[in-house]
């Protein structure tokens, strides 16, 4: 625990300077055999993403919380327009970018409610999965929808400041190192936008009940998918943020009722936890 | 049959024999009956669905309207306030409270063997306890609503499903239909609402407890004594050891008669004379069967326990049966029917499809228009949230609203069904207690009103 919070807060510091993310980054070749450990670990599943009864279950299940906080926290931010509220076409417009999209559960369901989503992921079997699903399963949203096998660094550099929301969805305690990859994210967003981030906490409640319960007694997700070193406190997130000037606008605590495959707010974030948070407008672009 | 029905169709306009093609909707409901035209009106109306395209496929021709001038008919329902609520909902209400229709102030329950007896009604009769509306007249203004959302709702008569294919056996992305006439239909999601032997429900492969009474009910529409019937606001129900008999106001002076009783007999009550029909129906309301001693000795010591004396009992009894409506006679038979899961992928049951009841409680159609809420509540929310309307991931809701509710209800009525079935001594004894303690003590009765009554 404290050596995380070291890092975290090394991080935070030299993020601060512009470019820091590429930079700093130590050890960067350990870096990216960890990164290629979790790309490999989440390809071995591609074959069975979609299947709502299979290892990622508990994934489809969180669509019916996490699909209706980005939707609703694009409506409160004022950005869709009063006549498509409560349509189906409710997010008609909104240019959305999902990093780490894996076979695409989320993504295609952001399409259907009109939105326009780029979903980039490293797995290279998970975007052929996600690409076949779209055109076998939900042809209609194929104009909708584009998936990329690329890192965030790379898309930033060509979609900066495009985007109206930044999703990054159960990736963060995937990734090594967040500062980075939230850095890029907040780049590829324009002034104003949103980024949604879900996520499990670093508590030991977290670790006991999704880690050695959720994966070593209960199966519900494959062992070694999640690892304590790698899972982030709201505060942190929260902070690394700040530093970037996004400000958090909203923090929502859930949890997962694995009895009944059913996910549900909390009023605490010990758990699991979804966060939003806006990026600053520049005064002079008033 | 099925030789003979699609030959009677080869003169329609859209019987060209192209059954290759396949017209796609995103809705598809089976059948047309009360729930499946009121499913189809609520989609329309729900502001998230409304863009939805919904097919009704409904077997019989067209619905012939219906005449609030003319004599009542045979087939009503006791509709309580929460499907009232969803008629309003719909714009179907004002309709209805147009043309003709009879509020419920109070219900008597009693029984044959034991001077047992129970009253509904609201405190000094401010609110109805149920409104009986026939049949026809909800039908017509549901398509009233339907044919208001004709560019989203679409009906096809006389058109019958020969099979149905779900995702979940196919692997294929679309809900599959067929017509006896050959057409073909595809959808996000198939509704069944095809009454007890649903189609739907047999190829979603879900398990189906039933249970055959053997009794059916008999119905008919009954002229009162004038002078006995007062305004007529009262809904009757007596056990007897057959079945139950209820009578249900329709007007002043007329009402709606649900005679549940053995086969036999009631084959024989539907052949009689109609003055004969009319005495064995008074007899029935009045005639005394053997008693129970220790019944009726507990229910006076229950009764001064609670400071009622005998006296004060205020045993009302119905108006007598003047003369019954000539053709008004019909019989249908009763059973017990549920799903132990009204969706899969690609599928839905709403319901007779995924339900079936006594109507002793006249709770069958009225569970019906609750699952009519539930499916359209879930299914706008799923949409909203981006679900496919045909994912289980979400129906699963429906299923879960739908269990919790209806599987208390509907254990209730078949209890009740069993309990009055029999003249044995000591479930006599109990269940007039139990009956009787109802009905001293309000909150127990008061629970039941509001599951019974919405």
């Amino acid at each position: 625990m404290l050596r995380s919070l070291s890092f975290l807060k090394e991080r935070s510091i030299t993020s601060c300077r512009p470019f820091a993310g590429t930079i700093a980054r130590k050890s960067s070749e350990q870096q990216t055999a960890e990164t290629a450990r979790e790309v490999k670990h989440h390809e071995n599943l591609a074959g069975n993403w979609w299947d709502k009864k299979g290892p990622m279950g508990a994934l489809h299940a969180l669509n019916e919380i996490r699909v209706p906080f980005i939707r609703d926290g694009l409506v409160t931010r004022g950005n869709v327009e009063s006549r498509y509220i409560n349509t189906t076409k409710v997010l008609h417009g909104q240019r959305i970018l999902e990093v780490g999209c894996g076979a695409g559960l989320l993504t295609e369901q952001l399409a259907r409610l009109d939105a326009h989503v780029t979903g980039i992921d490293l797995g290279e079997e998970l975007v052929k999965t996600a690409r076949a699903h779209l055109t076998d399963c939900s042809a209609e949203l194929s104009s909708k929808v584009q998936y990329k096998m690329e890192s965030i660094e790379q898309h930033t550099k060509s979609h900066g400041e495009h985007y109206d929301a930044v999703v990054v969805s159960e990736v963060l305690e995937h990734v090594e190192d967040k500062v980075a990859l939230l850095q890029d994210c907040v780049r590829s967003l324009k002034p104003g936008g949103s980024i949604f981030i879900t996520t499990m906490n670093q508590t030991l409640p977290m670790w006991l009940g999704g880690v050695v319960l959720g994966e070593y007694c209960l199966n519900l997700a494959p062992k070694g998918t999640h690892h304590w070193d790698k899972m982030i406190s709201p505060l942190d997130v929260q902070r690394i943020l700040d530093t970037m000037n996004c400000q958090t606008v909203l923090l929502n605590g859930s949890t997962y009722d694995f009895w009944r495959n059913t996910w549900r707010w909390i009023n605490s974030t010990q758990m699991c936890y979804a966060l939003q948070a806006v990026k600053e407008v520049p005064a002079d672009c008033n | 049959m099925l030789s003979t029905t699609s030959a009677a169709y080869t003169n329609g306009p859209t019987t060209t024999k192209s059954s290759s093609t396949t017209e796609h909707y995103d809705i598809i409901i089976g059948g047309g009956g009360l729930v499946g035209t009121t499913l189809a009106a609520a989609l329309a109306k729900n502001p998230t669905l409304a863009d939805k395209r919904v097919l009704l496929l409904e077997g019989a021709g067209e619905f012939k309207g219906f005449d609030a001038s003319g004599p009542y008919q045979n087939r009503v329902s006791a509709i309580n306030k929460n499907s009232i609520e969803l008629f309003e909902s719909i714009d179907a209400w004002p309709h209805i409270e147009a043309a003709r229709y009879k509020p419920v102030k109070q219900m008597q329950v009693w029984e044959s063997n034991s001077d047992a007896l129970i009253q509904f009604q609201h405190d000094n009769f401010a609110s109805d306890v149920a409104c009986i509306i026939e049949n026809d007249l909800i039908l017509d203004a549901v398509y009233a609503t339907v044919r208001a959302s004709a560019s989203n709702v679409k009906v096809l008569n006389k058109s019958r499903i020969e099979c149905v294919s779900l995702p979940g056996q196919t692997g294929s992305v679309h809900s599959q239909v067929q017509l006896q006439d050959g057409r073909n239909f595809s959808c996000e999601l198939l509704i069944g609402a095809d009454g007890a032997n649903s189609v739907v429900r047999k190829q979603m492969g879900v398990d189906v407890f039933s249970l055959n009474y053997d009794r059916m009910g008999l119905v008919a529409t009954l002229d009162l004594q004038p002078e006995e019937a007062g305004d007529n606001s009262v809904a009757w129900q007596r056990f007897l050891p057959t079945g139950p008999l209820a009578l249900l106001p329709l007007t002043e002076q007329q009402s709606s008669l649900v005679w549940s009783t053995t086969v036999p007999h009631a084959k024989q009550l539907l052949s009689m004379e109609p003055a004969q029909f009319v005495d064995a129906l008074n007899e029935a309301f009045c005639r005394q069967y053997p008693r129970v001693e220790l019944a009726d000795l507990a229910l006076q010591a229950l009764n001064s326990f609670f400071g009622n004396s005998s006296s004060q009992h205020l045993r009302q009894f119905p108006p007598s049966v003047r003369d019954v409506q000539s053709g008004s006679r019909a019989v249908f038979p009763l059973g017990f029917l549920h799903a132990s899961s009204y969706v899969c992928q690609g599928a839905a049951l709403v319901g007779d499809a995924a339900h079936r009841v006594h109507p002793l409680a006249g709770q069958g159609v009225n569970l019906g228009f609750g699952d009519v809420r539930h499916l359209v509540e879930t299914l706008a929310a799923g949409a909203y949230a981006g679900f496919k309307l045909g994912d289980t991931q979400h129906l699963t809701k429906y299923d879960r609203k739908c269990l919790t509710k209806n599987v208390p209800i509907m254990l209730g009525v078949h209890g009740l069904h069993t309990l009055y079935s029999t003249e044995f001594s000591p479930v006599v004894l109990l269940r007039s207690l139990g009956l009787q303690l109802t009905q001293n003590l309000p909150p127990i009765k008061n629970f039941f009103m509001r599951g019974a009554m919405g």
